[in-house]
């Protein structure tokens, strides 16, 4: 399953993705007063500016912009037509500027060291049971189960095809959802064998009898 | 219901609705960033057959992945920038619609499931999702909430023949495999 | 020890043996779906490799998940290495570990080392050490250019292998298979099974490969929820294969 992230070893690469995040959370706020369209687009190009040490990996990225310029150009010439004009260019200018902001932090952060940045803040909400353990093995299930899924959906359509000469269409999900949801008894069933969604709890682990160390308070990333 | 077999359904789902954004059989092809595929119909369906609660759950798990930088919206986007364009408004909107649609499920208890999963659809996938699309578009785009509706109610048809395709699929999978309709257990 | 048919339900289990392993079923009744599964079960399972052998829907499936807790008992009790399954509760994996017929309802990660892994993070191991550990099993078993490679590029066979190893490691007494190999060739099984036969765990296979199982400790035939057959392998297996090739010839479309 591929992520969005570009390997590479430049200064961005080596922040550590709190430190993204908080960045781009302060500089999107700083961003919603600008009034001026002019200034909004010189913190665009800034922007731009920022993903030349990515190289010649970024091109894709770059094409899959190419809706939201559709978009952006369609937003403009309502504004025009509005008679709105630098708001509009304001808003587009701002669009690019926070979306190409945000990319950024995702092309230069690995899906790993940003769920571990994202936990954290999700502490609270261990209160109605979403334990940063679990949330973990949901994000991994859902990167597991959507490849499998797509193959279903290849699968069963090419068992249409072959029966009905007509390509599948929207009549696929339920089968798709049927098989997908049989599955998912058998991984329940599976994941409980081996310690369930909130794994082995602590007494009963061994204690330190050969080589599984038990992880103690000082040890980080349980 | 376990926590093991809860948690993996709302995973599943998560799944399911970001495969039906990748399949390209499924695409409406639009261009722009507003999501009209197949996915908003998986949306719906996790609130439908889940509930409001572990319908809602799976829909902002699958958000949450897609932040993480996964490329699982229609069309293969995803990361903190999808967040950041003018669907943002849809994409809050979607586990709100998913809510949604789950509570009109228990509300309907008493009717077949293909109608109460058709008025699930319209409540949540259609009219709770566009006052978020249209608000978030708004919002992010500068215009005023009316010229916000009126650039959006082309999508509207397409999004009501996703609702009664919704409700059919519901339908078709409540047969095929009674216990997965859990909003109803 | 080793147990004789004599002997084989002792009433009071070596209570508080840390080393004791074995399984002990009492009168177990289960429900599933409406229907009785299981009949009055009594069972005293401590040979050191078992095979459960039966039809479709004897209840072998059901009896071995009664051992890991995967189900409850209606009535009766079930103990495991000298304690009650329901006192045992999430400590499980660390006694029983237990292998499915699919593969791919077991893998949850991408790749192989952190398949192997996360049994051991379960067990609280810190992702370093058990990034460690599951290298170290690869390189025991000659397969440590696998670590880093996506489970959907392996073989079905050498998924299972996965699957073993990622159960083995988190050091189990006992390891309960539900049909595993049902779907590998001949060679393959065969050599699987060997690999079996060698652990220290005690091991309790369903199988419909009766030759695979004929040199087991003790064979426990299942039918219709009832233990029908149960002693050495030469006297169970032939009995079961005569009346299953009987029943081959009666068979109805209901009765599949």
């Amino acid at each position: 399953m591929i992520s969005a992230y570009i390997s590479g070893g430049g200064f961005l690469h080596r922040l550590p993705a709190g430190a993204k995040l908080a960045g781009l959370a302060l500089t999107s706020l700083a961003l919603l007063p600008v009034s001026d369209w002019r200034v909004m687009g010189v913190v665009l190009v800034a922007v731009v500016a920022l993903y030349l040490p990515l190289g010649r990996a970024v091109l894709p990225t770059f094409k899959g912009l190419r809706p939201l310029l559709v978009l952006a150009a369609l937003l403009l010439a309502f504004h025009i037509y509005l008679g709105t004009a630098e708001a509009g260019w304001l808003a587009v200018l701002r669009l690019f500027a926070m979306v190409l902001m945000a990319t950024l932090v995702t092309l230069t952060t690995r899906m790993q060291d940003m769920l571990d940045a994202l936990t954290p803040a999700l502490g609270p909400l261990k209160v109605v049971g979403l334990k940063p353990q679990r949330l973990a093995l949901a994000v991994t299930l859902v990167i597991r189960f959507t490849p499998l899924l797509v193959g279903l959906g290849l699968v069963l359509g090419e068992a249409h095809l072959a029966r009905t000469g007509r390509r599948g269409n929207l009549r696929l999900v339920a089968p798709i959802a049927i098989q997908a949801l049989r599955t998912a008894d058998r991984v329940a069933e599976a994941i409980a064998a081996r310690g369930g969604v909130d794994g082995v709890p602590p007494e009963a682990r061994p204690r330190g009898d050969g080589p599984l160390r038990r992880a103690g308070p000082d040890d980080e990333d349980t | 219901m376990t926590k093991d077999r809860s948690l993996v359904h709302i995973a599943l789902y998560a799944a399911l609705i970001a495969a039906l954004g990748l399949m390209p059989k499924f695409d409406i092809p639009i261009a722009a960033g507003i999501p009209v595929t197949a996915q908003s119909l998986g949306i719906m369906l996790a609130g439908i057959m889940l509930g409001p609660v572990r319908g809602a759950l799976a829909v902002l798990l699958f958000l949450f992945v897609v932040a993480l930088g996964a490329p699982l919206l229609a069309g293969g986007r995803g990361g903190l920038g999808a967040f950041a364009g003018p669907s943002v408004g849809f994409l809050v909107g979607f586990p709100v619609a998913a809510f949604v649609c789950g509570l009109v499920m228990r509300a309907t208890r008493a009717l077949p499931v293909f109608p109460a999963a058709l008025a699930a659809a319209i409540g949540g996938g259609v009219i709770v999702l566009y006052a978020f699309g249209i608000s978030g578009l708004a919002l992010m785009a500068g215009l005023d909430l009316d010229a916000a509706a009126r650039a959006v109610t082309v999508f509207i048809p397409g999004d009501l023949i996703k609702a009664v395709a919704a409700a059919m699929v519901a339908q078709s999978i409540a047969r095929g495999l009674p216990s997965a309709l859990i909003s109803r257990t | 020890m080793r147990l004789s048919r004599k002997n084989l339900f002792p009433i009071h289990p070596e209570a508080g043996s840390d080393r004791a392993s074995g399984i002990v079923m009492r009168d177990v009744v289960l429900s599933r779906g409406g229907r009785r599964v299981l009949k009055h079960i009594n069972l005293s399972l401590t040979e050191r490799r078992i095979a459960l052998v039966g039809a479709n829907g004897s209840g072998k499936s059901s009896l071995v998940r009664l051992i890991n807790g995967l189900l409850t008992p209606d009535a009766g009790s079930v103990e495991v290495c000298g304690q009650a399954v329901t006192d045992i509760g999430r400590a499980m994996p660390r006694l029983v570990g237990f292998l499915f017929q699919n593969p791919d309802h077991q893998i949850i990660f991408p790749t192989v080392a952190e398949e192997i892994g996360y049994g051991l993070r379960q067990l609280g191991v810190t992702r370093r050490e058990a990034a460690a550990r599951a290298l170290a099993v690869l390189q025991e078993n000659n397969c440590s250019d696998w670590a880093e490679r996506p489970v959907s590029s392996l073989s079905e066979g050498q998924k299972q292998l996965v699957c073993i190893l990622a159960v083995l490691v988190m050091a189990p007494r006992i390891l309960v298979l539900d049909e595993h190999f049902a779907s590998l060739d001949l060679a393959t099984r065969t050599s699987f099974l060997a690999r079996i036969d060698a652990l220290d765990q005690q091991v309790i296979l369903i199988s419909h490969d009766l030759e695979a199982v004929a040199h087991y400790d003790r064979a426990v035939w299942l039918d219709g929820g009832r233990v029908v057959g149960d002693g050495p392998p030469a006297e169970v297996l032939p009995r079961y294969r005569a009346l299953a090739l009987e029943r081959a010839g009666v068979l109805t479309p209901e009765r599949l």
